[in-house]
């Protein structure tokens, strides 16, 4: 590991990774709907919620797929660092997986969990350049009361990739972020056509 | 086993006592520096194996504080003691980084030859007086006859 590349991470690593995973719980409960993150660091390449998001998530147990996009040496050492956690090299392996919005038409490979265990599947972070500037979509399910409109910038394609692997209870969990803000899209969310 | 130099004076750092390392703070904190890592304090299982070869066995967990700081011109220190005392850890990782430049003599000469001096009286001291207290056991005689 090069020493060079280190940086600083949480100022305050207790209620620091407390308050970004706590993020991340109430972005899966509350799906579609914007949290906040505001004391995350910044590292080059990585939104400060993605980043933020790594820190209270990753730990030695949880092997990480990095998309190519991400795969820098200065990501590379402050999350060997920081989180202590195996890089994946198959997409099979990963426990979290950071990707782009590059490479969301190919899911394929990610461990879906089994029906026994759908809790071991795959975690996707995924960052995005703003998290309101798609066309609207109207998702319902678990966590929605009336139904919640979201204009996440995703191309159609997406939606019918995690379609096709959707498999309840197995499937993929998803984290969008951009910037100081995260979005959970669990794999229990129904997703219907545009709203009018 | 040889000891590389910094693996030397590491370990002479993390053995040193704190009172030890605190009339030096002054010139260790001269210099511009971040903390990579802030002085944070955790636990750490010990292990060892019976006899030292052994099948490997948990002995307990103990206290670990570490730190690890960037000088301004990118030499990083590192610093792992037993223990909770975090300014220690921080002075550790400092000189440790200020070891590493180019000419390490005057740092070494001050600092850590006259901490490893300091705990090799130490240690002569601990293992007089261990051996003063040593008893010669001899096996009484039993009456059998």
């Amino acid at each position: 590991m090069n020493a060079q590349l280190l940086q600083p991470a949480f100022v305050d690593p207790v209620l620091d990774a407390q308050r970004s995973f706590r993020a991340a719980l109430k972005a899966l409960a509350e799906p579609g709907l914007i949290q906040p993150l505001s004391t995350a660091p910044h590292l080059e390449g990585l939104a400060p919620a993605t980043y933020a998001l790594c820190l209270g998530l990753l730990d030695a147990d949880t092997p990480l797929w990095l998309a190519p996009g991400f795969d820098t040496p200065l990501i590379r050492a402050n999350l060997a660092f920081h989180c202590g956690c195996p890089l994946a090299v198959r997409r099979e392996d990963a426990v979290f997986a950071l990707l782009g919005e590059h490479d969301l038409l190919d899911l394929s490979g990610f461990d879906h969990g089994n029906d026994r265990y759908p809790d071991q599947s795959c975690t996707l972070l995924v960052q995005l350049s703003d998290l309101d500037s798609g066309r609207g979509l109207n998702w319902s399910g678990p966590g929605i009361q009336a139904g919640r409109q979201v204009n996440l910038p995703l191309p159609q394609a997406f939606w019918l990739e995690r379609l096709r692997r959707e498999a309840f209870p197995r499937g993929l969990d998803v984290l969008f972020c951009a910037g100081h803000h995260l979005l959970g899209l669990p794999r229990s969310t129904r997703i219907a056509e545009e709203c009018a | 086993m040889s000891l590389s130099p910094r693996q030397h004076w590491i370990g002479v750092l993390a053995r040193a006592l704190r009172s030890e390392l605190i009339p030096h703070e002054a010139a260790l904190r001269d210099a511009d520096y971040q903390l990579i890592r802030a002085p944070e304090i955790g636990m750490t299982l010990v292990r060892g194996r019976m006899g030292g070869n052994g099948a490997p066995f948990n002995v307990g967990e103990m206290s670990v504080t570490r730190c690890v700081v960037r000088l301004a011109d990118g030499r990083t220190g590192y610093s792992y003691l037993a223990g909770r005392d975090k300014v220690h850890a921080e002075l550790a990782a400092l000189a440790d980084a200020h070891l590493q430049s180019a000419q390490p003599s005057q740092w070494l000469s001050d600092l850590i030859d006259a901490l490893a001096n300091a705990q090799a009286r130490r240690r002569a001291q601990k293992e007089a007086d261990t051996a003063a207290t040593k008893v010669e056991f001899f096996t009484l005689v039993r009456g059998e006859n």
